[in-house]
């Protein structure tokens, strides 16, 4: 079989290549996929309940759980009998299509296939499909306006920018080496690299450290930091600059003594978001915040009247704790979702809390706190609190061993305010929205090994679907299976589906606007009035004469 | 209650047909997905899936089906297997009611 580039089905490159046939082919194929998504919306309970008719195998006559459909004609099938296939041969219809998955069949090959047109047609019928039930109504009936999914078409501007440049892969490795116990360093920082949204931020350029004006600017040193891994030199590289600028910016952690890689990624995460240029302290839209800024909402409910007060703290990161209070822990909940269920769940405050309410008597209440995911951001950094400080000596601290299973693929939904308001919807998975609305991929994992004093830092980090180990300036290919068995201490997620507010411009640049056309009012006025002085001069002096 | 062959294969036809047109099937099927994702079933199933696609040349669909479907069944976690039989069975006994 040979491969071609756009198809890996050689029927279906010829397909392609006619225009009417593959436009009807195209056509059925875009509206199976349209089909799958509203029929998988209104099943999942958040249009109104209705009985929807599912298609049935048009050879056995039973309702369909899983579609095949025919792109020829209006068969459908099921799979695992062979009913579908046996269908293609006896009428000689070369394709069908697994509505799930948008994947498609060749009689011919008697294989599944990939094709690149295929794949963007599926992801664009998809979301377009699937925005219509993307408005998620919140607690008051807001809806938040968001952008809609426009496919990219590269218009005159674009063509002639991209003239002439040369396209590089978006992916590089490059390993970094120890500068003396700055293992720590050298897995924060891969993990920053493999970071789709920062990687996007920075290699498109938008913190140009020749126009940047802060000084020892930590996001100037990442900016190298691409350069450096991007460059053609795959020797690893040293990040001396990078870590003598952390020096800078934390003092009290400068020197060459092992660190704590959550704490150094925190500091480094705030010294970025402090040279960002427009960054606030409030509702900053820096690169940092655009990346990593969530909302936990924290509800306290009063045992006695049931009052809740509820108020809501920002947060970058999410710290697990391995265990509740009181219990050992059985093996089988030694699971990300767990711990996010042990994070999300009521927890009793004593009877120290006074009741804001009129009808409560106040003071000394049982009251339990509760804390859920009110906004999630785009990438998630999961940290397993491996050490645990019983007294207040650094030094008598323990490191946790026990091994953490977190998985490759996680969901949201059922630690998220939304879900959790009404926990009965929570446990039976309907959740509103189109479906991966809450999914989360992972990308990286932070590795560590030994106890708190002689520990060492590796870490796992992927490009699409290829993971690599890094151990400082060792890079070696591995696998998913590797990487999940490894002694996780922070993982980090990626959301599958970004959404984008409505394109809007950010109130520095109106201001900057705004001030550079008053300034050219002013300008104007200025010269109106020096001819008018000169005009005057000419009028006194032609008087004078007479 | 059906008796015959011919019964119970009708019998069975409009349960299949109930439990999916009511949502039910995509329901369950959530729930599973998510506990054998927790269980680390689906990843194992990935990973050795993706690993063996690499070494397999030619690369069949059928092929790869045939050697891993054995196992993603014996590894199939028995408290997973349970619980979702056990949702199955409920579903169907509230039909009688």
């Amino acid at each position: 079989m040979t491969s071609n580039p756009t198809s890996s089905c050689p029927h279906f490159a010829i397909v392609l290549e006619e225009s009417d046939v593959s436009q009807k082919l195209l056509e059925k194929y875009a509206s199976v996929v349209n089909w799958s998504v509203n029929r998988y919306q209104s099943v999942r309970g958040c249009v109104k309940r209705r009985k929807v008719s599912a298609p049935s195998c048009g050879t056995c006559g039973l309702t369909l759980a899983r579609t095949f459909a025919c792109l020829h004609c209006v068969y459908t099938g099921c799979w695992l009998d062979g009913h579908v296939s046996h269908h293609l041969k006896e009428n000689d219809h070369d394709f069908c299509v697994d509505a799930t998955t948008g994947v498609i069949f060749c009689n011919q090959c008697n294989d599944f296939m990939f094709a690149h047109p295929l794949n963007k047609l599926f992801l664009e019928t998809k979301i377009l499909a699937e925005e219509k039930y993307g408005s998620l109504k919140i607690n008051s009936t807001k809806i938040l306006p968001k952008e809609v999914f426009k496919p990219w078409v590269l218009n005159e501007k674009d063509v002639g920018a991209l003239k002439g440049s040369q396209t590089i892969p978006c992916q590089a490795r490059r390993g970094l080496l120890n500068l003396g116990q700055t293992c720590f360093l050298n897995a924060v920082l891969q993990c920053f690299v493999h970071n789709p949204l920062l990687r996007s931020y920075y290699l498109a350029d938008k913190h140009n450290p020749k126009q940047c004006k802060f000084e020892q600017c930590t996001s100037c040193e990442m900016d190298k930091l691409f350069t450096e891994i991007y460059s053609e030199d795959s020797t690893p590289h040293g990040p001396v600059s990078f870590l003598a600028t952390s020096w800078h910016a934390s003092p009290d952690l400068a020197g060459y003594a092992q660190q704590d890689a959550h704490e150094f990624f925190m500091n480094t995460l705030n010294a970025i978001h402090l040279t960002s240029r427009g960054s606030t302290n409030v509702h900053c839209n820096c690169i940092i915040h655009s990346t990593f800024a969530g909302q936990l909402q924290s509800d306290v409910k009063c045992e006695r009247c049931g009052n809740v007060t509820s108020t809501v703290d920002p947060m970058l990161d999410v710290s697990l704790d391995f265990r509740g209070k009181g219990n050992e822990g059985n093996s089988s909940e030694n699971t990300l979702a767990a711990c996010l269920r042990r994070f999300t769940q009521p927890e009793k405050l004593g009877a120290k809390y006074t009741c804001k309410s009129e009808k409560c008597s106040k003071s000394s209440q049982e009251a339990s706190k509760r804390l859920t995911f009110r906004k999630l951001p785009p990438v998630l950094c999961f940290q397993f609190k491996r050490f645990e400080h019983k007294t207040a000596d650094k030094n008598a601290a323990r490191k946790i061993d026990t091994p953490i299973r977190f998985p490759a693929s996680l969901c949201m939904a059922p630690y998220t305010t939304f879900a959790l308001e009404d926990p009965e919807k929570a446990g039976h998975g309907i959740f509103p929205g189109p479906a991966g609305m809450f999914d989360y991929d992972l990308f990286a994992v932070i590795n560590h090994e030994g106890n708190m004093d002689n520990g060492h830092y590796t870490n796992f980090a992927r490009f699409q679907d290829e993971w690599c180990r890094f151990d400082d300036d060792k890079v070696t290919s591995s696998t998913l299976g590797t990487c999940l068995d490894s002694p996780a201490y922070m993982c980090f997620y990626v959301k599958r589906y970004l959404d984008y507010k409505v394109e809007t411009r950010p109130t520095y640049v109106i201001a900057r606007e705004t001030e550079a056309l008053r300034e050219k009012e002013k300008e104007k006025e200025n010269e109106k009035e020096k001819e008018a002085a000169r005009m005057k001069e000419v009028e006194d002096a032609l008087l004078a004469t007479v | 209650m059906p008796t015959s062959p011919l019964e119970v294969d009708a019998f069975y036809t409009q349960l299949q047909q109930r439990i999916v047109d009511s949502g039910e099937w995509d329901r369950i099927r959530f729930v599973l997905a998510s506990k054998l994702n927790e269980a680390g079933w689906s990843d194992d199933l990935r990973h050795r899936s993706k690993e063996r696609a690499r070494e397999m040349k030619p690369l069949s669909f059928q092929t790869l089906y045939d050697e891993v479907f054995p196992v993603a069944h014996t590894s199939l976690p028995l408290a997973v297997k349970r619980e979702i039989l056990a949702q199955i069975r409920h579903w169907v006994d509230k039909q009688f009611l």
